[in-house]
């Protein structure tokens, strides 16, 4: 470096710096543009490909089998959180989301009770960044059904005998008697 | 694809760690490189005879403050994620003023001696050899240091908030500070080379 001269790259360097550095005083907050993005045809191509979401069978599984860097959220209201939520689950309300802080490597299973506002906080999450996201698409109405409740043929297959198991193992109480009666369950249901 | 990339999970802890291998090592190329691993280039700080320490800190800040500013503006780099190292005032005095006395007395930085170290110079690897000494000797007598420790916490405390101004404008005043250090810097070292 010694000897040769660089006043004319160190001048264009302090020009640049000071260019870059005058423009900051009017380009306003550099937070502004990091309040979450959606990239629409990603998040598109992800919910058309049914990975958004996940059924509370499965959900089950995970936390039986305490599968690692799982987290569960309820988006619902403190009373109905404390009047009754899924085990392992913890409490972060929809306004709150956007301050609370995960792991890029945990996955963040969001329910709420119909579906409709953990489908709206997945958006919300996605926009932020995080990329393991996903929800119970029928809440924890689908919850009650499928895991604390589910109905078992009277004949069961292996598999209905393993979700029997998997319903006794949350304290759940299955019943034998027809798939039908639980899809009336479901058009009863209300919105979110 | 946006920065942080380890916090948005574009790589995992394994490959984290390469990178910041390869950063650190280009760090420490970088620092030998400029001459920092030099005790007698960096103590002409201290006789006013060579400002390289000054400037070569003064161009790191500028330049990655621009970057971080800019990145983020334009949704590149969240600026949420990126860690603030939280503020204790009267503790970071104190540790400000023994790193000051070491850097006087030895010649070199933390980061110049592990360079100064690497490339074979002996007070070098006397000086990491005290720094490691200290922090063993730290830890062990940490309960007597313990309430001293956690005094006067601020949180994350940046410029901007302490100096209620908006953002852009700390950043230009940083960046006109530094270039005025850079001219009186060259005027004073002009001077002595004169």
């Amino acid at each position: 470096m010694i000897g040769r001269d660089t006043s004319g790259s160190r001048r264009a360097l302090a020009r640049v710096a000071l260019a870059l550095g005058a423009g900051a005083v009017l380009a306003g907050s550099p937070y502004a543009a990091g309040r979450g993005r959606i990239d629409v045809q990603a998040l598109a191509r992800t919910s058309e490909r049914e990975d958004d979401h996940v059924t509370a069978v499965e959900l089950a599984r995970w936390i039986r089998e305490r599968r690692p860097a799982v987290r569960v959220v309820d988006v619902r209201t403190r009373k109905e959180f404390d009047e009754y939520h899924i085990p392992t689950a913890e409490w972060i309300p929809l306004d709150s989301l956007a301050r609370a802080r995960f792991d890029a490597n945990e996955t963040i299973v969001l329910y709420s009770e119909g579906g409709g506002h953990a489908a709206q906080a997945w958006v919300f999450l996605r926009a932020l960044g995080y990329p393991r996201v996903f929800y119970l698409r029928s809440g924890l109405y689908e919850w009650l059904d499928d895991v604390m409740s589910p109905a078992v043929p009277a004949i069961p297959s292996p598999a209905d005998s393993a979700v029997a198991a998997l319903s006794r193992y949350f304290g759940g109480v299955p019943h034998v008697g027809e798939r039908a009666a639980t899809t009336v369950a479901k058009v009863r249901r209300r919105g979110c | 694809m946006r920065a942080p990339f380890y916090e948005f999970g574009a790589f995992g802890s394994g490959t984290a760690l390469v990178v910041a291998l390869i950063v650190g090592a280009a760090f420490g190329w970088c620092l030998e490189q400029s001459g920092m691993g030099s005790a007698r280039k960096l103590v002409g700080q201290f006789y006013l005879t060579d400002l390289t320490v000054l400037k070569m800190m003064f161009s790191a800040i500028v330049t990655a403050m621009l970057g971080a500013f800019w990145l983020g503006r334009v949704g590149l780099l969240d600026l949420t994620r990126v860690y603030v190292p939280e503020t204790w005032v009267l503790p970071q005095l104190a540790g400000g003023a023994i790193f000051g006395a070491g850097f006087a007395l030895g010649g070199l930085c933390p980061g110049t001696s592990c360079v100064a170290a690497a490339s074979g110079r002996g007070d070098g690897m006397a000086l990491v050899a005290g720094m490691f000494g200290g922090v063993l000797v730290t830890g062990l007598g940490f309960r007597f240091l313990e309430r001293f420790y956690d005094v006067t916490a601020r949180g994350t405390f940046t410029l901007p908030q302490a100096l209620h101004l908006p953002y852009g404008a700390v950043v230009a005043l940083v960046t006109g500070v530094a270039l005025v250090a850079f001219r009186a810097a060259e005027y004073v070292e002009g001077r002595h080379a004169a």
